[in-house]
């Protein structure tokens, strides 16, 4: 234990270029590193979707979802990355009667595989496979829209991602995703959707497809990006005018971002992260604006590949 | 390398492996089996009617005589469709088999689910009303909020079930077999019974309930139209009733429905709105009696639901019976008493347990569903089904339950509107709800009453479960509670009136309508 203890210790003080990464970015860690941390999270929105009408709701008023959500990515070989997610979630409305809810969210395990390479003197590109696996941790209700902390759904998701860097740091990626999302169950032995009443507790999931792009400069310790993601939930209803949100509908979105994320010189291995979110279009949901901040802790249990953990 | 290379492929495979060979399709709880009731209820004809004058009051000629050239005629006509059914026709076959009394009560609750939305409010801060004029708009007509649904669900449960006594009156007057019977080259596609074939019950259902429905759900007329034709259909297609039992069958269960639609005419229905100086004078009950006035925790303020729908004539009792059952009053604004039972109703809010909030969900049957009375049409679906009664009785079963929630609803608003009292968040304003709060007064609780009044129906019908009836009432008492829209006495008096109610229909028309002889 003492011995481990020494090593990250030690391997901390030569780890400047560490980055943390993601299920849909270009990064990896480098074999046997650790990056893990928190990150918290603040959703909020006053107009939402019904269907594609635009509207606010002085019923609900400004719904805030805030999450704390752990983190971590662990190399497992340079090429092969393990990631876990954890949230805490809590939500709140701001006017109108509604309870508030909060509990821990689902757990996201994914592994990803950067499985071709091609790096000269000026360029780099990489591609990437990722396979995900989300599953809720508690019974939290799916069927409390908007207030509910999630949607309660065990998923399964394939994804492919291509990154390009220059030597001058500056670089592009691209992901996109497929997401096979299992059936729910309600609380309530009926319900109606899509045109029809369902004399059953459990709800079918449409499948989602999601792309994310972003383009932005990371050299010295510092990503700086720009990005858009969009999600588009391959069938299910529309919310109806009036009417309160369920579990399938057709959750769609397009949110445009930017995010910095900066390791410190000191102490080593520590990085901060900072994202911001904006909800430029959208079907059956809130139009919110997302604000991100994290704390992000590299450990390396390996000497080798010191200068090089982050790839 | 290459072994983490492998391991990677095979657990992209098994990943997929999962996604493809998972199926997804939902298990509907409500499976309908071809009926094959235990007793063709010869007797119906005598059943006592709930509107109708007496069981010739829409008269039905004698058909004609089997062995007669127009009959031969139907018969061989319907060899002939028969000897070419598509896929199509026998799905619509295997689909109104499992009923028609039951899949009419189906398409009912998924038609309350689909109008049960209320006006969104204008940019102004009003609520527009819907317009049965222009039930197309938005808001769309009807609002099928828990007193529509209740009323709607009673009125076509009751036309059905009259038009099916007086089909059964001419079936044993006239005796004609069925085809299946008569023919030996007419196949039966469905279980075969002894019951006479003219006029065809199928066709007075698709008659009554279709028009019924029409006027209840306007802007559902084409869907509705269509499955009426289709459960026709089925029933020729299936060897069990010929064109010309089926014609007998429509115009006797439209003439029938003629006889509810005028009464649903004039029945009070179109005042229960009212209008803002009758709702000003509402307050003034309420603070004349010095309590507080419910107001409407909607923003904007939404008009209160339907307040003057306690006007509505009753099914088998008076307004003057549904008065002598009025409990009450609630305990006032600000006495001790009411003040434990906000501090109640704080206490389970702020206790929302998980096991709770499933109880909520469970009962909620808010905006978008079919309602509380819905509910009890489902729970009593199930029930109808397995009890294998014929197509009569099913709409006995149905039309007593929706006859007891028709007169829970109006004894139920009867109280609310004249206490008009405050629900738990308008005295404590941090009382967060684990449901929408619904938009009217607070004493005494709609799903209590209307529970109560279903489980002391369904008990009667099936006395075995009657254990269960209670049981699922008082949790569906208690969810209002739980979510924090009622409190406790709200709940245990709209039980007590549910079951006056319930009692009220069952000893003074069921237990003497000689269904039970």
């Amino acid at each position: 234990m003492k011995k481990i203890f020494t090593i990250l210790l030690l391997s901390c003080l030569g780890c400047f270029h560490l980055q943390a990464q993601t299920i849909n970015d270009g990064l990896m860690m480098s074999k046997q590193t650790l990056c893990t941390g928190l990150l918290y999270t603040q959703d909020q929105w006053k107009n939402y979707w019904e269907g594609t009408l635009k509207r606010d709701n002085l019923n609900i008023g400004k719904v805030t979802t805030q999450s704390l959500a752990w983190m971590a990515t662990y190399g497992i070989s340079n090429k092969l990355n393990a990631i876990a997610m954890l949230p805490y979630v809590k939500t709140k409305a701001s006017m109108g009667t509604l309870h508030s809810m909060e509990g821990v969210q689902d757990l996201t395990l994914a592994l990803k595989y950067n499985f071709f390479t091609n790096k000269t003197e000026k360029t780099t590109l990489r591609f990437f496979a990722v396979g995900a696996f989300s599953t809720p941790l508690t019974d939290y209700t799916p069927d409390f829209l908007p207030l509910s902390i999630g949607l309660h759904s065990t998923t399964l998701q394939g994804r492919f991602t291509t990154y390009f860097a220059m030597s001058s740091g500056l670089f592009v990626t691209g992901s996109a995703g497929y997401t096979y999302r299992g059936n729910v169950k309600l609380d309530r032995p009926s319900y109606y959707t899509d045109g029809q009443i369902n004399n059953t507790d459990e709800v079918w999931m449409p499948n989602v497809f999601d792309f994310f792009v972003a383009a932005g400069y990371r050299k010295h310790g510092l990503q700086a990006e720009l990005n858009y993601a969009q999600q588009n939930t391959l069938s299910g209803s529309d919310i109806r005018r009036q009417d309160m949100p369920f579990v399938s509908n057709r959750m769609n979105y397009g949110k445009a971002g930017a995010l910095v994320m900066y390791y410190l010189p000191q102490p080593r291995g520590l990085a901060v992260r900072g994202a911001v979110t904006y909800t430029v279009s959208g079907r059956n949901v809130g139009q919110s604006t997302t604000l991100m901040g994290g704390l992000l802790y590299t450990f390396i249990f390996s000497k080798t590949d010191v200068d090089n953990a982050a790839q | 390398m290459k072994k983490t290379f492998y391991s990677a492929i095979t657990t992209a495979l098994a990943c997929l492996l999962f996604v493809t060979s998972c199926d997804k399709s939902i298990s509907v709880t409500e499976q309908l089996t071809p009926l094959k009731p235990a007793s063709v209820d010869e007797d119906a004809g005598n059943w006592t009617m709930v509107h109708m004058t007496s069981n010739t009051q829409v008269a039905v000629p004698a058909p004609a005589e089997v062995t007669s050239d127009a009959y031969k005629a139907e018969l061989a006509s319907l060899k002939d469709i028969q000897s070419k059914l598509n896929a199509n026709q026998k799905k619509s076959i295997e689909y109104w088999a499992g009923g028609g009394v039951l899949r009419w009560n189906q398409i009912f609750r998924e038609l309350v689910a689909r109008y049960n939305l209320p006006p969104a409010p204008t940019a102004e801060g009003t609520y527009p009303a819907p317009d049965a004029e222009n039930p197309f708009n938005d808001p769309q007509f009807p609002f099928s909020n828990p007193p529509y649904a209740a009323r709607s669900y009673a009125y076509v449960s009751t036309a059905v079930y009259d038009a099916l006594k007086a089909a059964w009156y001419y079936k044993y007057l006239y005796k004609r077999p069925a085809p299946y019977v008569t023919d030996p080259g007419v196949t039966a596609l469905v279980p075969q019974s002894d019951l006479p074939s003219y006029p065809s019950e199928d066709a007075v259902m698709s008659g009554a309930a279709a028009e019924m429905l029409k006027v209840l759900f306007p802007a559902a007329l084409e869907e509705i139209t269509l499955k009426a034709g289709e459960q026709r259909n089925a029933a020729l297609w299936s060897g069990k009733a010929t064109s010309s039992d089926i014609a007998a069958g429509l115009a006797l269960g439209k003439s029938v429905a003629d006889l509810f639609k005028a009464r649903a005419a004039n029945d009070g229905m179109r005042n229960a709105i009212g209008n803002k100086q009758l709702w000003e004078d509402l307050k003034k009950n309420a603070t004349s009696r010095g309590d507080v006035a419910w107001a409407s925790l909607e923003t904007p303020p939404r008009p209160p639901m339907l307040p003057f729908f306690y006007k509505v004539t009753p099914f088998k009792m008076t307004y003057d019976d549904i008065v002598a059952m009025r409990p009450g009053p609630p305990p006032l604004t600000g006495s001790g008493e009411m003040n434990d039972e906000v501090k109640e109703v704080k206490w389970y809010v702020d206790n929302l347990t998980r096991e709770r909030l499933a109880i909520v969900h469970k009962w909620a049957d808010g905006v978008g569903t079919y309602t509380p009375p819905g509910h009890w049409n489902d729970i009593a679906a199930e029930h109808i089904r397995d009890a294998n009664f014929s197509e009569v009785r099913a709409a006995r079963a149905f039309a007593l339950l929706n006859m007891g929630q028709h007169n829970a609803a109006l004894a139920c608003w009867d109280t609310k509107y004249f206490y008009f009292n405050p629900r738990p968040t308008q005295l404590d304003a941090a009382i967060k709800t684990g449901t929408g709060v619904p938009n009217f007064p607070s004493y005494v609780s709609g799903h209590s009453t209307f529970s109560a009044a279903a489980a002391s129906v369904l008990s009667y019908l099936f006395p075995e479960h009657a254990t269960e009836f209670e049981a699922d009432a008082s949790e569906a008492a208690m969810s209002r509670l739980y979510a924090g829209i009622h409190y406790r006495k709200d709940c245990d008096d709209g039980l007590v009136l549910g079951e006056s109610v319930g009692t009220f229909l069952v000893n003074g028309f069921a237990k003497n309508d000689g269904a039970d002889d």
